[in-house]
């Protein structure tokens, strides 16, 4: 009924494939087996000798012949693991080390490729070494978001105002790998960018604005608050909710100012998040505004102003003692709750 | 006319026969184009993650929060440990929530003594409709722990009271005997952060069984030697590194494990969250929010991470395996039937013309078929209306080309995670991918044949999961 050729060749191909699976299974298991004996081998002579050229600062030529010659996976691993624990002149020696052999030029090299992983490999290497150089610049360029963020990722140790000006653009990027990337490296870069950040919310709207608020409540300058008061009566609620937790981060008075009056907004997350903002400035003068929105319509306003009540202290618990016997059933349920809270979890 | 009659007969089982080799050697062609797009998306993500410094990740306060809910259903010997490691996860912004969904034993207890809870007035946010909750508590210690203790209602109930004391961004749902890796959350949160478009994220679990716990976490492993198991193991792995992974290249998956998934939790709270009345939650769970999606906006991409991120203990008795197949089976089959509308309805993309069908004829259909198959070759050898060149053929096309590819995943294992090292593991591996055919397989044809069966009854129930339990401490948050 079947053509014994085609059951024939059928049963070649299928044991065929299986044997080139297990020849190929096998084959690299005993490869990964060697391998990772050879390269544990290679891994701790090298260790050695980059510790003795990281931390004697003199050059020995006989560690630098030796960590040239290194395999590039082992030669990359070991510079990349010991880079981790390293600052200032120490790392600095390494990257003079790593220039000797030829391990700099060759992540540059990487950079310049046509492949997009490659370039990668090249901006993580370059990254992870703190190496200043040029041609991860280009790269915050490039048309690949994960070369983009990893150059990012670089720039957060650059904090030239060349690059953060750069940067600040790039809180634009349509790709939100991207732009995480971007935000993290400026929240790393510190209060440095607090001026030009400043600049940047006054010129621009929408998402971008949205971005640079989040890092901006991470910094949390005086010099973000026109900014805040501005966005804080955008029409976009994201966007309102951003300059909210803004305002609560810069914490002065005209700031808790502009709070209490958000407590009163249409939209109940920028109730809640001004609520959660003079919780957490201590802003004791808002209490009875405070207590007033225990018994807001939204439970997220309940709960983040109880909280905030919790958080202001004594005015704050008495008010919530005042609470639980008013008539509002959900004010004093939701006062009661936060009485409970342990303190640990009370905290904002 | 007994003559015609057997004539007919026998034209049937010829025929069905080819029908239903034809039928095999698609779906074992579609699994090969599977399997490539699995190798073109695991190189893709190795090239993405190596030298990766997800330690900034950890650090930041950029980091979208996420809620672990962890149902508890008489857990009082596990809990402790279980929980311990769940506090002990490596991510920035993290809170945990124990649901007793009704524990009869002292889990509560428990927790109370070893996490110093207070009870706290019980007033939540119920945005879906659940059974009552006794009593919430809050720990001393542990700011980021959450307990709350409710009336029995499954294992759905108490995800759903979960998402109401939720306040992360996303929301973790894992299951019973569901081990964490350290770093499972960093790995599963990075879809969302580089897209917008993700409403949810799975990763590849993978069989526990055989392998070293301690204090909740793996840290040997290994094959087992328990043929049930074993087989397991093979087949989690093929389920996952090319199923899953594949159609994650296609832009169709529609399956998050049970046992760890990760959701934006607006939408699922959005979506009206897990249904109470399917045994198969989960996919339900995924399929609405995807079939969502199309219908109303929003995110929809379903993103698969292939990195080992759990581990999970699968049955070692037979009737356990029975029952958890039969279940699984009933589940896709009122899921599919649910949103049976989608069926090669373009309204609903990728989703609707090719993965719905895929999931309809080839996951549903599949044990119908095969069965079929199997009894008119027997039938036909019996009547010598086939010979033994026909059933030689039958097998090697539907058994021998599916073990060639599962040898394939194997290697695909082998060359991105390498978790089975030893020669001792790879032997076991390869012995139980060629063992699974001679009888297991058939097995669990057998077994979501009743499934199938006990849905269109109209049976609903879970049956009960025995577990052996991790070496000690053991190691899970679980349910039922």
């Amino acid at each position: 009924m079947v053509n014994e050729h085609l059951l024939n060749g059928v049963m070649f191909v299928e044991i065929a494939l299986l044997v080139l699976a297990v020849g190929v299974f096998f084959t690299h298991g005993l490869w990964l087996f060697l391998n990772h004996r050879r390269v544990l081998r290679l891994t701790e002579t090298a260790r050695e000798s980059l510790a003795r050229l990281v931390t004697r600062g003199t050059i020995n030529v006989e560690d630098i012949e030796l960590l040239r010659q290194l395999r590039h996976d082992v030669q990359v691993t070991v510079f990349l693991e010991t880079s981790r624990n390293l600052t200032g002149s120490g790392k600095e020696r390494l990257r003079f080390v790593a220039h000797e052999v030829s391990l700099l030029d060759r992540a540059r090299k990487l950079c310049e490729s046509r492949l997009w992983t490659r370039r990668l490999r090249g901006a993580r290497l370059l990254s992870r070494m703190d190496v200043t150089d040029p041609i991860v610049v280009k790269l915050l360029a490039d048309p690949n978001a994960a070369v983009r963020a990893q150059a990012a990722e670089w720039a957060a140790a650059q904090p030239s105002a060349a690059i953060i000006s750069t940067m600040l653009t790039m809180l634009a990027d349509p790709a939100t790998q991207a732009r995480f990337a971007v935000q993290d490296a400026l929240l790393r870069m510190g209060t440095m960018i607090a001026e030009p950040l400043a600049a940047f919310l006054e010129t621009h709207t929408g998402q971008p604005a949205e971005s640079g608020m989040r890092v901006a409540g991470a910094i949390g300058s005086a010099a973000f608050l026109p900014a805040a008061n501005r966005f804080s009566a955008d029409e976009d609620v994201s966007v309102r909710v951003a300059a909210t937790n803004l305002l609560s981060a810069i914490g002065d008075v005209s700031s808790a100012e502009r709070l209490t009056v958000l407590l009163k907004d249409q939209d109940l997350r920028v109730r809640a998040a001004a609520a959660h903002g003079l919780g957490r400035m201590r802003h004791w003068q808002s209490g009875s505004q405070l207590a007033e929105c225990l018994r807001d319509s939204a439970w997220q306003v309940r709960r983040e102003a109880g909280l905030a009540l919790r958080a202001i202290g004594a005015p704050g618990a008495l008010l919530l003692r005042r609470a639980l016997k008013g008539d509002d059933r959900f004010a004093s349920d939701m006062a009661q709750q936060v009485l409970d809270l342990p303190e640990a979890a009370a905290a904002l | 006319m007994n003559d015609l009659l057997t004539a007919a007969v026998n034209q049937i089982l010829i025929k069905g026969q080819f029908v239903v080799l034809v039928y095999f050697l698609a779906v074992n062609g579609w699994y090969l184009v599977l399997l490539v797009s699995s190798l073109v998306e695991m190189r893709r993500h190795m090239l993405l993650i190596a030298d990766e410094s997800r330690h900034l990740l950890l650090s930041s306060t950029l980091s979208p929060s996420i809620s672990i809910i962890a149902p508890a259903f008489n857990e009082e010997a596990t809990i402790e440990a279980s929980l311990r490691a769940l506090l002990a996860l490596q991510y920035p912004s993290l809170e945990v929530i124990v649901v007793s969904d009704g524990s009869k034993d002292r889990t509560v207890e428990v927790l109370t003594e070893r996490f110093d809870l207070v009870p706290v007035k019980t007033i939540y946010q119920q945005r879906v409709v659940t059974k009552p909750v006794r009593a919430l508590y809050r720990s001393a210690t542990y700011p980021s722990l959450v307990v709350v203790d409710k009336e029995n209602g499954g294992k759905a109930d108490a995800l759903n009271v979960g998402l109401s004391f939720a306040l992360g961004e996303l929301v973790c749902a894992m299951d019973a005997d569901t081990l964490i890796e350290p770093d499972g959350l960093q790995r599963m949160v990075r879809p969302f952060l580089f897209g917008t478009d993700v409403v949810a994220t799975g990763g590849t679990i993978r069989v526990v069984n055989g392998s070293e716990v301690k204090f909740g976490r793996v840290v040997k492993t290994r094959v087992p030697v328990n043929p049930l198991a074993g087989m397991q193991v093979v087949e989690y792995l093929r389920a996952f590194l090319f199923g899953r992974l594949g159609w994650n290249r296609l832009g169709g998956n529609i399956i998050i494990s049970g046992a760890f998934g990760l959701f934006r939790r607006e939408s699922v709270l959005s979506a009206g969250g897990y249904l109470h009345d399917t045994v198969g939650e989960d996919m339900e769970l995924v399929l609405r929010l995807k079939r969502f999606s199309y219908e109303r906006g929003g995110p929809g991409t379903i993103a698969f991470v292939p990195d080992p991120v759990a581990w999970t203990e699968v049955p070692e008795s037979m009737k356990v395996l029975g029952r958890q197949r039969d279940r699984w089976h009933r589940g896709l089959a009122d899921v599919l039937w649910r949103h049976r509308r989608m069926l090669f309805n373009p309204r609903y993309g990728v989703t609707g013309v090719f993965v719905f069908p895929y999931y309809v004829f080839v996951e549903l259909l599949a044990p119908v078929i095969e069965a079929a198959g199997l009894i008119s070759l027997a039938l036909g050898l019996a009547f010598h209306v086939v010979d033994w060149s026909f059933a030689g053929l039958f097998y090697l096309t539907a058994y021998g080309l599916g073990t060639a590819l599962t040898a394939f995943t194997l290697i695909l294992e082998d060359v991105s995670f390498h978790r089975y090292d030893s020669f001792r593991d790879r032997a076991l591996l390869f012995w139980w991918a060629l063992l699974e055919n001679l009888g297991y397989r058939q097995l669990t044809v057998y077994w979501r044949l009743r499934g199938l069966l006990k849905f269109l009854l109209g049976r609903k129930d879970w049956g009960a999961m025995e577990r052996k339990g991790f070496q000690k401490p053991v190691g899970a948050v679980g349910t039922h």
